[in-house]
């Protein structure tokens, strides 16, 4: 993709004032997080903040983490993509996370049960087997997950930046790497939570005036009738078949429910809160940061197309004849857009802004992994507990190790697809059987071992979501493609929803065939 | 149904709420971060004085 916008008259507004803006941010941002080591005495420190987090640092920190450049990047392409009716993702996350704050589903009893892990409460549960299973399934997952974080960030930084050089990409996201790690491996959750509320702080204020010199330089008649014309009906109406469809939008009510209570990345956040009062609060508040981290992208995407579209030359190389979006180019057309309409001076905050993003994103992310790699699937092995000591050196070497892994990733994968479909599809490897074994081992008094083991192994199948693995399974789904009349890959909301009613099917029927010979769910209560 | 107009009205709103969540969350949040520090700092000088304390029980 090596388009040269300055040679077509679109040079970037990016100067060196905004260089100097963002590299002085960035070394602020790195040394407050190193300064901050020295608060660190224990493990429960280093991954939860000593469960200190009050509620409007809880919330910041956990809608700093949740709005990172890579969900800006990846909700702006989809925007980009579809249009105003990209906004139901973004309601159904809002609504879904005020249910959880309001009736505590799932975030509550977890946080009563104190435990930092998701696997961990596999364990408490359903046994030490199913916390191992679960902590592998959920590390991989998440991994996964954040593996084409870097190649978003970095196209980020060539869009806003005018760079086309692949070289300059790959210099780029290794120093950016290198930073996060230095600070997350030093400073830990404590760190964490502090750089989150400054990027909170910095982004939240920046995504509001950039919205607003949107408006004023396209006009909302404008980006209302440009979409109109692109995209008819399918661009407003979320259940138009020629979009999103039904399906599109059941899965993302269940990809909002899982981003805020069952993806470990938000529920460390719940179990990082002081109270359990706090935890439904924070909940409650976030919704509304649920719901703008994806609709303030959506609407950057919109207005990306809506500049694009009006010109004829950028209409030729972003979009194609028939109007549909490229999906390498799209994922670049917000920052190409943004580039060109910010002024010299706020483009760098902006971009300093969604740098410290970028980075608090993998910081929490290489954190949380880590933290799983490092409690759920290596200190269970040991019969004798492992020292703070050694939890802490554990978690930092794996923080290291994931983060070489996505460098790596982020350079090799081909993304065949949109970025969000990527992300939803691979961490649903995941929280589809997450999701079974957190609803029903909570609730319901008989789901069993047997039960959890079943929904578990069900998730993997999420992976034919991924459009390179539906090429490899051709052979395998080019009849059931037949069968139902599809055209090109399967939509992974279907896949999705169908893999999710598998688990929740398999772990009734497990549960109800092989009950366990003892009853858990007592120890459980005890706890409580 | 009109989505032009439910999309807009929705994209205003959330604008203005997330106006107001910002700074209620802005000022809120640096009083937290004072409060944590100060916790963390005592947490730290009793961990000092009683060396015995490792850490919270491990699960």
């Amino acid at each position: 993709m090596d388009i040269d916008f300055t040679s077509l008259g679109f040079g970037t507004n990016f100067s060196i004032l905004d260089w100097c803006i963002v590299i002085g941010y960035l070394i602020a941002i790195v040394s407050i997080g190193v300064y901050i080591r020295k608060y660190i005495a224990s493990a429960t420190d280093f991954m939860v903040a000593g469960r200190g987090l009050k509620t409007f640092l809880a919330i910041a920190t956990m809608i700093g983490t949740e709005l990172g450049l890579v969900t800006v990047m990846y909700s702006s392409q989809k925007g980009f993509t579809g249009g105003f009716a990209a906004f139901h993702i973004a309601f159904a996350a809002a609504i879904v996370t005020l249910f959880v704050g309001i009736t505590g589903f799932i975030v509550v009893p977890l946080r009563r049960l104190k435990v930092m892990t998701i696997p961990e409460f596999y364990e408490v549960r359903f046994g030490r087997d199913i916390r191992i299973l679960g902590g592998i399934i959920l590390a991989l997952s998440g991994i996964l997950n954040m593996g084409m974080f870097l190649k978003a960030g970095s196209l980020f930084v060539t869009g806003v930046t005018g760079m086309t050089s692949e070289f300059h990409l790959k210099i780029v996201m290794t120093v950016l790497l290198c930073m996060v790690l230095l600070y997350t491996t030093l400073g830990g959750m404590v760190s964490v939570a502090i750089l989150d509320y400054i990027q909170f702080v910095v982004l939240s204020f920046s995504l509001l005036f950039a919205s607003v010199m949107s408006i004023r330089h396209l006009g909302w008649g404008n980006i209302v009738d440009t979409v109109t014309r692109e995209m008819g009906q399918s661009g407003f109406n979320p259940f138009d078949e020629a979009g999103f469809g039904w399906s599109y939008v059941l899965w993302m009510f269940f990809m909002g429910l899982v981003s805020c209570a069952v993806w470990q990345t938000a529920v460390i956040r719940a179990c990082s809160a002081k109270s359990t009062g706090i935890v439904r609060r924070i909940y409650m508040l976030s919704s509304v940061g649920f719901l703008i981290r994806f609709l303030i992208p959506y609407f950057f995407g919109i207005c990306a197309l809506v500049f694009i579209a009006n010109n004829p030359t950028l209409k030729g190389i972003f979009l194609s004849a028939d109007g549909k979006a490229n999906s390498d180019l799209s994922l670049t057309a917000m920052p190409f857009y943004l580039s060109q309409i910010l002024p010299a001076g706020f483009i760098g905050i902006i971009s300093a802004g969604m740098l410290a993003a970028f980075m608090s994103t993998h910081d929490s992310y290489l954190l949380c992994w880590s933290s799983v790699l490092t409690q759920d699937v290596v200190a269970p092995w040991f019969k004798k507990d492992l020292s703070s000591n050694a939890r802490l050196l554990l978690t930092r070497i794996f923080i290291v190790a994931i983060g070489i892994f996505i460098l790596v990733w982020g350079l090799w994968y081909p993304l065949e697809q949109d970025l969000w479909d990527y992300m939803a599809i691979s961490g649903a490897i995941y929280s589809i059987g997450g999701f079974a074994l957190l609803a029903f081992g909570l609730y319901w008094k008989r789901a069993s071992r047997a039960g959890a083991y079943l929904a578990l192994i069900a998730g993997f199948l999420a992976l034919l979501g991924l459009s390179k693995v539906q090429q490899l399974c051709s052979p395998l789904l080019d009849p059931i493609k037949k069968r139902f009349e599809i055209e090109g890959d399967i939509p992974s909301a279907i896949i999705g929803l169908t893999v999710l009613a598998l688990a929740i099917v398999l772990m009734i029927v497990g549960s109800l065939l092989l009950p366990d010979k003892k009853q858990i769910m007592n120890s459980l209560e005890t706890q409580e | 149904m009109d989505w032009i107009k439910i999309w807009t009205f929705f994209f205003f709103l959330s604008l203005a709420l997330f106006a107001c969540l910002s700074i209620v969350v802005t000022i809120g949040g640096f009083f937290n971060i004072r409060s944590l520090f100060k916790d963390l700092s005592a947490a730290r000088q009793k961990a000092e004085r009683s060396p015995a304390g490792d850490d919270e029980k491990q699960r």
